[in-house]
């Protein structure tokens, strides 16, 4: 049956409302006042999403000591040289040039040292303390602010739209997108000479995860299903330091990386430091891949706690000056019935953001022209790990890019007309979810999500544990065919579950077919059969592809060092 | 074993029922936990909207035993009883999910964004411990929930009153050195709709999950507090 749906037509379409898509929106309105932007989000508006739930803050070089050729040299001994160096070269040129924007234009006001000048703190894995922050709870300042330039630059604002697939015309070109409006259950298609997707990373896919709902691989899912090819997919960064509240979804939840900064303790429970065996220099400021695969193994050892974790403890500063600093962690632990401002803290590492994503060039464009994609669905930029205070700089800084690189190209594009067909074989996903007559529930087959991934493809993994993961995502694809939601279209919460998870599944097999073929220890890819890096044959990222929907194409590529080699 | 349980009413929007359901207690619980209890193996019908569950993004604020909170940050401890309903003054969507279209209508009259002083080019050098920043700090880190404009007995009555959250925001802008849009904004916030609407009943400054105080940036505003600093 033919699904009918409404039109909406714009310049560009800016799909989610995050760091990245906000600066989408602000930074081509400001190069073009006169074009007609659509922002499209399938959680509140600014206010769903990561950027909001940053909380250490952002990395840029400020200071006259500090240097770009530090940030980026930083950036890329984290990454362990995976990383493209194009976007991490612009990463670190631009993101001194966005904190301007943030103060100068937007009205952030970060933290400020005694002289009244902008303080930056030390994060983990950095020769410079560079990473500028407002207390502990940064990412709301930062959204805050460019949520209400909206009200300036005043965009057509789509809130609780979920952006389905991009949608090209018959001969190739970018058409759209085509969206379900979760208010009504109607569908929409929103018809833009150029498309920014901004959606964000999936690591929600894992039973201890940090980010906040929506983040279920949407954009990654889509570009995927248009052909594009992703990259560094196996690489998914856990945060050493998440909140373990049993049941609660707090679980997960993180506790920022300057408590770590600042001197906090990780400790098993004997009450050893551990870290003192595997970093012994840089102990508990060592990089978050290095310290989450550390205290992973310290758990599946028998030295964790008995709620399956380890502790952090920054009680030795003492109770004021804990409060003082950290006055959201120590607020985050006690809902809990903890206090971090006077004692140990249970954790687990948590996964907490993808390095990999779609392949981009430095404007953000893709292989589709009129496509761009920035921020988290973007890969590259972080290589094998991500630096604490680099994801919300990428999410801004590339966000800005594709905003002002759009904003330049849209005179070259026209209003395509969509393959009809294409588009109604989006719709079609949606109704056969709804009209489905199985017995699955999408709640039960997100659980079963997250438990594979957790057991089989989490902070270390091997050759065995990967085909589990393989096989187990090939089931729920099945099943996922014979799902049962209600049938009212009308904020159907079980039917967007459905519609996140057959995201979820789809990038879950990208990272778990690349983490079968990256044989070394890299990063934040783990593997307890290959435990040693292979400089010599794994200096090469991974590009996956989906052929036809079902088979899928693979290959590697040696990193191109076009600005540093090695050392 | 029934002991255990928590009985809680919930109101649906469908039929303007109130429906009955038993959830297990577990600790640490939140009212969030309890949310995803029953839609998640209960009720899957039930419509209901969180986002970050850490108390940052302020989108999931419901009514709870008559309370604007926010279900992420409500700790369920010994209660056995929980009434829940969609936060008050707003449309509903569906069930507990309300259209938060007046809260930011009232935002945005305002001018509620920072509109740079003509000429500034630089980051501004503001220490912290300056007289500004004192009249500042206290008030942000606003999530815009909501929950002070539902309380207010005038804003959350549906009349034109801009509320605790956009005065609140208004404040902050109008003690910030750096912004350009002073004399505009004071206009606005001192007109009929403004700052002597408030009755001073604190309801706002009590429901506020971030522990901010917005009748006393309302106070700020009337007492010109904000313009004297800035002379």
């Amino acid at each position: 049956m033919t699904q009918r749906y409404e039109v909406i037509q714009t310049d560009i379409a800016v799909i989610g409302s995050g760091g990245a898509g906000l600066f989408a929106v602000l930074k081509a309105k400001e190069l073009r006042a006169d074009l007609h932007i659509t922002l499209i989000s399938k959680g509140a508006i600014g206010r769903s999403g990561c950027t909001r739930m940053v909380q250490g803050g952002f990395n840029a070089v400020l200071n006259e000591e500090d240097s770009i050729e530090k940030h980026f040299l930083d950036t890329l001994s984290g990454g362990k040289y995976l990383n493209d160096q194009e976007l991490a070269w612009t990463l670190v040129n631009d993101a001194p040039k966005v904190i301007h924007d943030l103060e100068v234009k937007y009205g952030c006001f970060f933290d400020r040292d005694e002289t009244g000048r902008i303080k930056q703190k030390a994060f983990a894995g950095q020769s410079f303390d560079r990473t500028v922050h407002k207390g502990d709870l940064t990412g709301i300042e930062i959204m805050s602010r460019l949520r209400e330039q909206l009200f300036r630059v005043k965009p057509r604002e789509l809130e609780d739209v979920r952006a389905l697939d991009l949608v090209v015309s018959k001969e190739g070109s970018i058409s759209g997108v085509s969206c379900l409006d979760v208010r009504t259950g109607k569908f929409i298609f929103v018809n833009a000479k150029c498309v920014i997707v901004a959606t964000g990373g999936a690591a929600t896919m894992y039973k201890i995860a940090a980010p906040a709902r929506e983040k279920t691989g949407d954009g990654v899912a889509m570009c995927l299903r248009a052909g594009l090819k992703v990259r560094d997919m196996e690489m998914l960064q856990f945060h050493p330091t998440g909140l373990l509240a049993g049941e609660s979804r707090m679980t997960g939840a993180v506790l920022e990386e300057g408590l770590r900064g600042a001197g906090a303790f990780l400790k098993n429970a004997s009450g050893e430091r551990f870290m003192s065996r595997y970093d012994s220099e840089r102990m508990e400021r060592s990089t978050r891949d290095v310290v989450a695969r550390a205290s992973y193994t310290e758990i599946m050892s028998g030295r964790g706690t008995k709620g399956g974790g380890i502790y952090i403890d920054i009680s030795h500063l003492g109770k004021d000056e804990v409060q003082h600093r950290f006055p959201g962690m120590v607020e985050r632990t006690r809902l809990i019935g903890s206090d971090l401002s006077t004692g140990p803290v249970e954790v687990s590492p948590t996964s907490h953001f993808a390095m990999g994503g779609v392949e981009i060039g430095i404007d953000c464009e893709t292989s589709i022209p009129g496509l761009y994609v920035a921020g988290e669905d973007s890969g590259g930029t972080h290589g094998a790990n991500r630096l604490g205070g680099n994801g919300v700089a990428e999410s801004t800084v590339f966000g800005s890019r594709a905003g002002i690189a759009c904003a330049r190209a849209i005179d070259q594009f026209e209003l395509n007309k969509p393959d009809e067909e294409l588009l109604q074989k989006s719709f079609a996903r949606v109704v056969h979810v709804v009209q489905g007559e199985g017995n699955e529930s999408p709640f039960t087959l997100t659980n079963s999500l997250k438990e594979t991934m957790w057991e089989n493809f989490g902070v270390v993994r091997d050759e065995k544990k990967i085909a589990i993961a393989e096989t187990d995502l090939l089931e729920l694809r099945s099943r996922l065919k014979k799902i049962n939601v209600p049938k009212n279209q009308v904020f159907n919460v079980a039917l967007n579950e459905a519609l996140d998870l057959e995201n979820q599944v789809e990038v879950a097999l990208s990272m778990v077919r690349s983490g079968a073929l990256r044989k070394e220890t890299r990063g934040s890819h783990s593997r307890y059969d290959y435990e040693e890096a292979d400089d010599e044959n794994w200096l090469k990222f991974i590009s996956y592809q989906l052929d036809d929907g079902e088979n899928y194409l693979i290959e590697t590529t040696p990193v191109q060092f076009t600005r540093v080699v090695p050392r | 074993m029934s002991m255990e349980k928590i009985e809680v009413i919930i109101k649906r929007s469908e039929d303007d029922t109130q429906r009955e359901f038993k959830v297990r207690r577990f600790s640490p619980m939140t009212i969030l936990d309890v949310l995803l209890a029953i839609g998640r193996s209960q009720d899957a019908t039930l419509a209901y909207r969180f986002s970050c569950r850490v108390g940052m993004c302020g989108t999931c604020l419901v009514r709870v035993n008559g309370k604007p909170v926010l279900a992420c940050q409500t700790p369920v401890r010994d209660q056995r009883n929980l009434k829940i309903e969609a936060a008050a003054g707003f449309e509903t969507i569906k069930d507990l999910v309300f259209d938060p279209k007046p809260f930011w209508a009232q935002w945005a009259k305002v001018i509620p964004y920072f509109v740079p002083k003509a000429g500034s080019s630089e980051i501004a050098v503001i220490p912290h411990e300056s007289d500004e920043r004192e009249l500042i700090d206290p008030h942000v880190n606003c999530i815009q929930c909501g929950a002070c404009f539902t309380a207010c007995s005038v804003s959350g009555g549906g009349n034109d009153f801009l509320g605790p959250a956009a005065l609140n925001r208004a404040m902050v802008l109008m003690a910030d050195s750096r912004d350009g849009a002073g004399e505009e904004r004071r206009e606005i916030v001192e007109g009929e709709s403004g700052v002597w609407r408030c009755h001073q009943a604190l309801a706002c400054s009590v429901v506020c999950p971030k522990g901010l105080d917005p009748a006393a940036s309302i106070r700020k505003i009337r007492n010109r507090k904000v313009f004297k600093r800035k002379k």
